[in-house]
């Protein structure tokens, strides 16, 4: 389903990523994990072109990305980066709803103005996927009156509403309370389940265990380990996947 | 401690408003010296060269030692509504302007036509008389039948008159400048000169009676008769256009030049010139009058300030938004032209951007009218800091939304329409409503350019009324008027944007 090959990216004269590569198949669900700045939420946003890169590919289903000259980039390049976008959703750390509209309006914005579908149906589209979450009943409400998971769900169901083929998940979860980890938590779980490929940044190891096919480990722009969820978690090959997970679960 | 600071200051602000009160009471009637002469001793004194001046004053052919003339008649008419009466006093023609400024007499009335270069020394009133040019020949004379036949010819007039003004400038004329109105016609009626160039009632009495003469060709070119007055008898001026005003109104005048065959079509054009300034009260009844008698006056500056005011803010709002997105999302070159914009317009001064557009474009042959020019100067300059105002809010815009955006699928301009700028526009309506309440001040300026707004009214009427504080006052509360409910009105709808929704 995606394919990233050789990926290059820096910045003046910093280097983010000297090429680095990963396949995701139909229905994987892989977790990245690794410590902050390492590169994975870049990574994350390569795919979707919203972090340009020098050099390397990205291809979405069949749709391939090439690098993009950052001030100017041309039609094609445009055109290619909206029809990933399509097949694309992503959940960020922030939400992202948008304040002046209601949860409704939110979720079927994008439906309406970029799909064209009819409103009515749209927003039959809209309750079916919050009634899976349980927030029907907030349809109607501005984000600002609901609680920070219940926000999540909603930012998960708007970008469910473009009917993506892959996921993209950027730490969905590190601006919640603990107490509301959990709802947002089922959701993915509930999407893994329905078959969507997902690809989860994610600080919470018990949880990437949980869902994950596989597990990606980054480091300094790099990734230093693959490999099964077990695997990584009881038996890490890399000393600085080993350096990084103790710090992690010895808390 | 605080208290008595208070208390002192209290007393400053309340002496100082009582000083510039009655400093401003007191120069208004500074300015009574010159009527209030001539009232308390009981006659006008006016100055005429009545030497060969028929029919503006000669003397009587049946008693010599009377002077009669439309001007005799003219200015015991005036006298009369002052209350008092019409003293001549006689000065050659040359000499009359330097006299009145040397205060030899009150005004000066002899055919005085109305000049810029006259008018940089005294003030004139209103028109009396619309006078035309008249050529005289010979009865004779075939050869001459307008002014492009004089040239080459030997022609008379009258000195500092325009009379000589046109001959002059007509080129390769043969000028002879007699100091006399007479003079000019024996000459020509004995062949010395080849025609006289002078005002019709002049050619009408020494020109036409003579049987050795005749006309040539129709009147020409129009001019007018004006009292001359010291610089600084405003008010008499003032008293005198009121008087030939009504003169006007009630036919007196026209029965005056009718006496003495004066009247003619081009007079209309007085009656023209009072419509202009029927709408002004005249000194002495606006010291009277009732301080609402100004309020249609100043309610008509206000809506001409409202409609310009609300035009330009439509234009600078629509402009504004247009730059920003420019500068903010547009490519290479027009980005540079747009931040180019908003620096020039920003970094000069409203006032030589209006003057620019209005005297300066003439010059490449782009005149555009004074409404045209107020639209624009103010849309334009106003247009730049409201394009500040938009990218301060949408800067403040969480640079998240757009990425969520961008994530569904939706295009740039999808996104800055309906996501970006929806948010935006609540956080810039403070500035903006702001600015539109500065442009409402500011369109006092387009009074420079020939718009007779609120400011511009103002003026002109505390000119000829001399009520500055009061006029003053009721002007600010106007503008005030129009202000606040425009500060009420933003408010409502900052708070209505607050609730964050956009409709569907």
């Amino acid at each position: 389903m995606i394919t990233v090959k050789d990926l290059h990216k820096y910045y003046n004269d910093h280097y983010l990523f000297k090429g680095i590569s990963l396949d995701v198949k139909k229905g994987e669900v892989v977790a990245i994990i690794g410590p902050s700045g390492s590169g994975k939420s870049t990574f994350l946003r390569c795919i979707n072109g919203l972090e340009k890169f020098q050099k390397g590919e990205v291809i979405v289903d069949g749709i391939k990305l090439q690098s993009i000259n950052r001030s100017n980039p041309s039609k094609e390049d445009l055109e290619v980066i909206r029809k990933i976008r399509l097949k694309v959703g992503m959940v960020f750390q922030q939400f992202n709803l948008f304040p002046h509209m209601t949860v409704l309006e939110n979720i079927i914005e994008a439906p309406v103005k970029v799909l064209g579908i009819d409103r009515n149906e749209a927003r039959e589209n809209a309750l079916t996927l919050l009634r899976r979450i349980n927030l029907e009943n907030k349809i109607d409400s501005l984000p600002e009156d609901l609680s920070g998971g219940e926000q999540q769900r909603v930012a998960i169901v708007r970008a469910l509403a473009m009917k993506p083929d892959v996921m993209l998940f950027d730490e969905p979860t590190s601006s919640l309370d603990p107490e509301t980890v959990g709802e947002v938590l089922s959701v993915i779980k509930d999407l893994v389940d329905r078959g969507m490929t997902t690809l989860i940044v994610t600080h919470l190891m018990q949880f990437a265990r949980e869902v994950a096919d596989r597990v990606v480990v980054f480091d300094k722009g790099d990734i230093i380990e693959t490999g099964l969820p077990d695997e990584i978690f009881t038996n890490p090959k890399n000393e600085r996947t080993k350096s990084f997970l103790s710090r992690i679960i010895n808390k | 401690m605080l208290k008595n600071k208070f208390h002192l200051l209290n007393i400053f602000i309340l002496v100082g408003l009582f000083v510039f009160l009655s400093v401003n009471t007191s120069l208004a009637q500074q300015n009574n010296n010159a009527l209030d002469k001539i009232k308390e001793r009981g006659s006008l004194i006016w100055g005429a060269d009545a030497e060969g001046g028929a029919p503006y004053i000669f003397p009587d052919p049946d008693n010599p030692e009377n002077y009669i003339g439309f001007e005799v008649d003219l200015a015991e008419a005036i006298a009369k509504k002052l209350g008092v009466k019409a003293l001549h006093k006689q000065n050659a023609w040359d000499g009359l302007v330097p006299a009145l400024e040397r205060g030899d007499f009150d005004i000066a009335m002899n055919g005085i036509e109305i000049t810029d270069d006259r008018k940089e020394a005294i003030l004139f009133s209103r028109p009396y008389y619309v006078y035309v040019e008249q050529l005289v020949v010979r009865k004779e004379e075939d050869n001459i039948n307008d002014l492009n036949d004089l040239k080459g010819k030997k022609v008379g007039t009258l000195s500092g008159t325009v009379a000589q003004d046109i001959l002059q400038n007509l080129g390769g004329v043969d000028v002879r400048i007699y100091p006399g109105q007479v003079q000019p016609y024996e000459d020509l009626a004995i062949g010395r000169i080849d025609a006289v160039l002078l005002d019709l009632p002049i050619a009408a009495y020494y020109g036409k009676p003579n049987p050795k003469l005749k006309y040539a060709g129709e009147p020409m070119g129009e001019g007018l008769y004006g009292i001359a007055i010291r610089q600084e008898d405003e008010e008499l001026k003032v008293k005198i256009d009121e008087i030939l005003a009504e003169l006007l109104r009630s036919g007196e005048l026209k029965k005056i030049y009718e006496k003495w065959d004066l009247w003619n079509e081009a007079q209309d054009e007085l009656y023209e010139k009072m419509q202009v300034e029927s709408g002004y009260a005249d000194l002495e009844k606006s010291r009277q009058a009732p301080i609402y008698t100004f309020f249609p006056l100043l309610l008509k500056g206000a809506g001409i300030t409202i409609i310009i005011s609300v035009v330009s803010m439509g234009l600078a709002v629509t402009l504004g938004l247009f730059l920003t997105l420019i500068r903010l999302y547009g490519r290479a070159p027009f980005t540079y032209l747009s931040t180019a914009y908003i620096e020039i317009y920003r970094g000069t001064p409203l006032l030589i951007q209006l003057f620019i557009l209005y005297y300066g474009l003439p010059n490449i042959g782009i005149s555009l009218s004074p409404w045209v020019v107020a639209f624009l100067g103010l849309g334009m300059n106003y247009a730049a800091y409201e394009a500040e105002i938009y990218r301060a809010g949408i800067s403040a815009i969480p640079k998240g939304q757009m990425e969520a955006a961008l994530s569904l699928g939706m295009s740039r301009s999808l996104a800055i329409r309906r996501i970006i700028l929806p948010q935006s526009l609540s956080i810039s309506l403070p500035g903006i409503t702001n600015d539109f309440i500065a442009l409402f001040k500011d369109s006092s300026l387009v009074s420079i350019i020939a718009i007779v707004e609120l400011t511009k009214t103002y003026n002109i009427l505390a000119a000829s009324t001399l009520r500055f504080f009061e006029l003053g006052l009721i002007t600010a509360v106007l503008y005030f008027g129009m202000s606040y409910p425009l500060s009420l009105l933003a408010r409502r709808l900052e708070n209505s944007l607050k609730r964050k929704k956009v409709g569907v």
